[in-house]
């Protein structure tokens, strides 16, 4: 489910089911050399938690992007989101982030690393394909992750 | 001429006829035209959506074919990449849409090693056969939709989803 108004009222009367959040952790560059690589990622993030979406729309509600900039405190960060996570009904929990500096942050679990691919330049077919091959390396941790607490 | 004279007064009758008929014409043309406005709306775009999947490529076993058409929310526009899963059952094509009828996720053709000849939703473990109908136990609690599907030019052309109608 995406966290919009229509969506929300079906996971309120499904949250049996919907039982997994996705969090997208997006780092904003907006320094001049920084902004067109920092874009990318985002682009990257948001297409590949939309493509995840689509496949398990019936099992995860995906939050928009939590974006802060370069200095921000990760470690207050993963606090407040834990903070407030802690109110949902949520079995699991996965952030998907292309900033490494959150692999140094133990607090939060299920953090998916991915480098970010630029994605500017390519066609559409070839950016589907790109995409779809990244989607193929996500999909089995969330599936395992299920088998592992049902 | 001399023997066809035209009086005043039928001059008169005849003018006041004609340009009483025109301002008649004139108000009920665009009723007319209001009223029959439906039927002469054209449709926007063609209703199937080319693929580029070859119909000769096609078996029993159902494959994903990713189609992508243009869809208008309000001002913005975009491109929307959905995808099928089409099988020829004898020499008919065959085309099921992959959204689960439980909560809405995609399912895959023998995605569960378990049930090689079954769609499995790897969200709640729901089942269908391969004519989509949702087997019993399982979360569905209808069989997938069918979309709409015509060989054109050699390829698979996808049209409008509807109920399925194999089950």
């Amino acid at each position: 489910m995406h966290f919009i108004g229509k969506e929300i009222d079906q996971y309120l009367s499904q949250q049996d089911y919907i039982d997994t959040a996705v969090v997208p952790l997006l780092q904003l560059d907006l320094s001049e050399n920084g902004m067109k690589s920092s874009a990318g990622a985002s682009e990257y993030l948001q297409s590949l938690t939309a493509m995840l979406e689509k496949q398990f729309k019936g099992r995860i509600l995906l939050l928009p992007p939590i974006s802060y900039g370069k200095i921000a405190n990760r470690q207050r960060i993963a606090a407040e989101l834990l903070e407030e996570l802690q109110h949902t009904k949520f079995k699991h929990i996965f952030y998907l982030t292309t900033d490494s500096e959150w692999r140094t942050i133990d607090s939060l679990k299920n953090v998916l690393w991915l480098p970010a691919i630029p994605m500017e330049d390519m066609d559409q077919s070839f950016k589907n394909s790109v995409m779809e091959d990244q989607l193929r390396q996500v999909l089995p941790l969330f599936t395992k992750e299920w088998s592992h607490h049902s | 001429m001399s023997n066809n004279r035209v009086s005043r007064r039928q001059f008169l009758g005849y003018t006041l006829t004609g340009v009483g008929g025109f301002m008649a014409a004139g108000m009920l043309m665009p009723m007319v035209r209001f009223a029959v406005d439906p039927v002469l709306q054209q449709k926007e775009g063609s209703d199937y959506v080319l693929t580029d999947q070859a119909v000769a490529d096609i078996t029993e076993e159902p494959v994903r074919v990713d189609f992508t058409y243009e869809q208008t929310d309000a001002w913005y526009k975009s491109e929307v990449t959905n995808s099928a899963w089409v099988y020829k059952d004898g020499d008919k094509l065959i085309a099921l849409s992959p959204v689960c009828k439980h909560l809405g996720c995609t399912v895959n053709w023998a995605g569960s090693p378990d049930y090689p000849t079954q769609f499995f939703c790897p969200c709640h473990a729901g089942r269908y056969e391969k004519n989509g109908q949702n087997i019993p136990g399982t979360p569905p609690l209808g069989p997938l939709d069918e979309y709409q599907v015509k060989e054109q030019d050699g390829f698979v052309a996808i049209g409008a989803v509807r109920e399925n109608t194999l089950v």
